[in-house]
């Protein structure tokens, strides 16, 4: 036997090689694998250098941006200045409807889940395989961010942490083939599924042909699938195929947030699962 | 040596590659610098330091894509095995011949990652998952032209001369 492996190990360890990851692959591959201790290692050596790359490509590209932005920046000021007082005047009166809302709420005894907390982090690298679309962010474990959690800008939906070790965590983008969202017409509440589809528009599946729902109406989050909280900017309905026969109804919905130039996101913790080191996240990801 | 000159290539390049296409926006093509590395290697490492070697190459690519599933690992491997069979066919010398070689093996290497990942994902078909791939192949190509005189530059460092004790 000790003579066989001897005179064999060459093959025989290739072929472990090859192996090793096929099997790995066709037994888990859908659902991916841990973070082991080298994953670790290793992003911890990479991700700075990433951080450090692109501060230093973004500050130089800032520092010349800065000097052309200086031309005609008093008519820009003006008009900004007149914007303001318009978002003021906006703001009061929201801040009012805000006030009132939470009166005739707390009279009704309406229970409202606790928002989690929202972390700001820097995109700071791109995976470099172009069937997975995903980003690393500055922002990890020693943050706060966990598995699972949203990935949000304040103009919509970005995608859900995949991965989180010390300081960074990996975001699958919505527009991932893989990324699942349950969404809502906000104009109808109809309800459906905006499904990636390797870039560009995002598909909506699962809507019944007998739902209401028109080109341009707003899409957002449902908050059903227990990742992504309700309420959320996904994109809007374009190109709507109303089909004759059939249960579902297509379209596609051109997503709010442009991920393909992505600079800072927020990091919300879902208000129905639980934050936790090593928790999991079904419901968005196949 | 050429383990460790192939791993520590692989992830500056692989870092290098990711922070160039946040810059330029996802629609940048991606080369593939791990299948370039993996095509050096099946020309002039040995069968266990080059197996190894593209294992290790793998398994990065595989870290970095955000999402590890062990398939670009098995894909690695998969290319240096059948990379080696080519210099018994086919005579790769010089700057072209290699890019041309390494060419080949991205197209083999994206074909399968494009099967394999639509056989998870199982949405349209695989020809989607193929859209990006000749631009791709091109800039994997000029990536293996760019990249070949730092490997041979590499390899020629470890290279002893003949006849001297050791």
């Amino acid at each position: 036997m000790w003579s066989l492996l001897k005179r064999y190990y060459r093959p025989l360890f290739v072929g472990f090689l090859l192996l090793f990851p096929l099997v790995s692959f066709l037994l888990g591959g859908s659902k991916g694998r841990g973070t082991y201790f080298v994953d670790r290692a290793i992003i911890a050596v990479t991700s700075p250098v990433q951080q450090g790359l692109t501060s230093a490509i973004e500050g130089t590209v800032a520092a010349a941006q800065n000097y052309l932005d200086l031309r005609g920046v008093r008519q820009e000021n003006d008009a900004l200045r007149l914007e303001n007082l318009q978002l003021r005047a906006a703001v009061h009166a929201l801040g009012e409807s805000r006030m009132e809302n939470a009166r005739l709420r707390k009279l009704l005894n309406y229970a409202e889940a606790e928002p989690g907390p929202e972390i700001p982090a820097r995109v700071v690298g791109v995976n470099p395989v172009a069937k997975l679309l995903s980003v690393r962010i500055s922002s990890g474990e020693q943050q706060g961010v966990f598995r699972g959690m949203s990935v949000v800008t304040p103009d919509g939906i970005v995608g859900q942490v995949i991965r989180a070790t010390g300081g960074y965590a990996d975001v699958a983008l919505v527009t991932d083939p893989q990324s699942r969202v349950a969404v809502r017409v906000q104009r109808s509440r109809a309800r459906g599924t905006a499904a990636g589809t390797g870039g560009g528009p995002l598909r909506l599946e699962n809507m019944l042909r007998t739902e209401d729902v028109e080109d341009g109406d707003l899409i957002i989050t449902a908050g059903t699938d227990g990742i992504y909280p309700p309420g959320v900017v996904v994109g809007r309905v374009t190109n709507l195929e109303k089909k004759e026969h059939g249960m579902f109804q297509g379209a596609d919905i051109v997503p709010a947030v442009d991920t393909s130039k992505l600079e800072e996101v927020l990091v919300v913790g879902s208000p129905y699962s639980a934050m936790a080191p090593g928790s999991t996240a079904e419901g968005a990801s196949k | 040596m050429k383990f460790l000159v192939s791993v520590a290539l692989a992830l500056a390049l692989l870092t290098l590659e990711s922070v160039v296409v946040k810059q330029a926006g996802l629609e940048l093509g991606r080369i593939d610098v791990t299948v370039v590395l993996v095509a050096f290697l099946a020309l002039r490492a040995t069968l266990l330091e080059g197996a190894f070697s593209a294992f290790c190459v793998g398994y990065l690519l595989d870290l970095m894509s955000g999402q590890p599933t062990w398939l670009f690992t098995f894909l690695a491997v998969f290319v240096f095995l059948v990379g080696r069979l080519v210099p018994t066919f086919v005579e790769v010398r010089g700057a072209l011949a290699f890019a041309l070689f390494a060419m080949a093996a991205d197209v083999g290497h994206s074909l399968l990652a494009s099967f394999f990942t639509w056989l998870t994902v199982k949405e349209d078909g695989p020809g989607s998952l193929l859209a990006e791939m000749p631009l791709q192949v091109a800039l994997t190509g000029l990536a293996a032209l760019a990249l070949f005189p730092l490997l041979r530059r590499f390899e020629a460092s470890q290279e002893r001369p003949a006849g001297l004790l050791r």
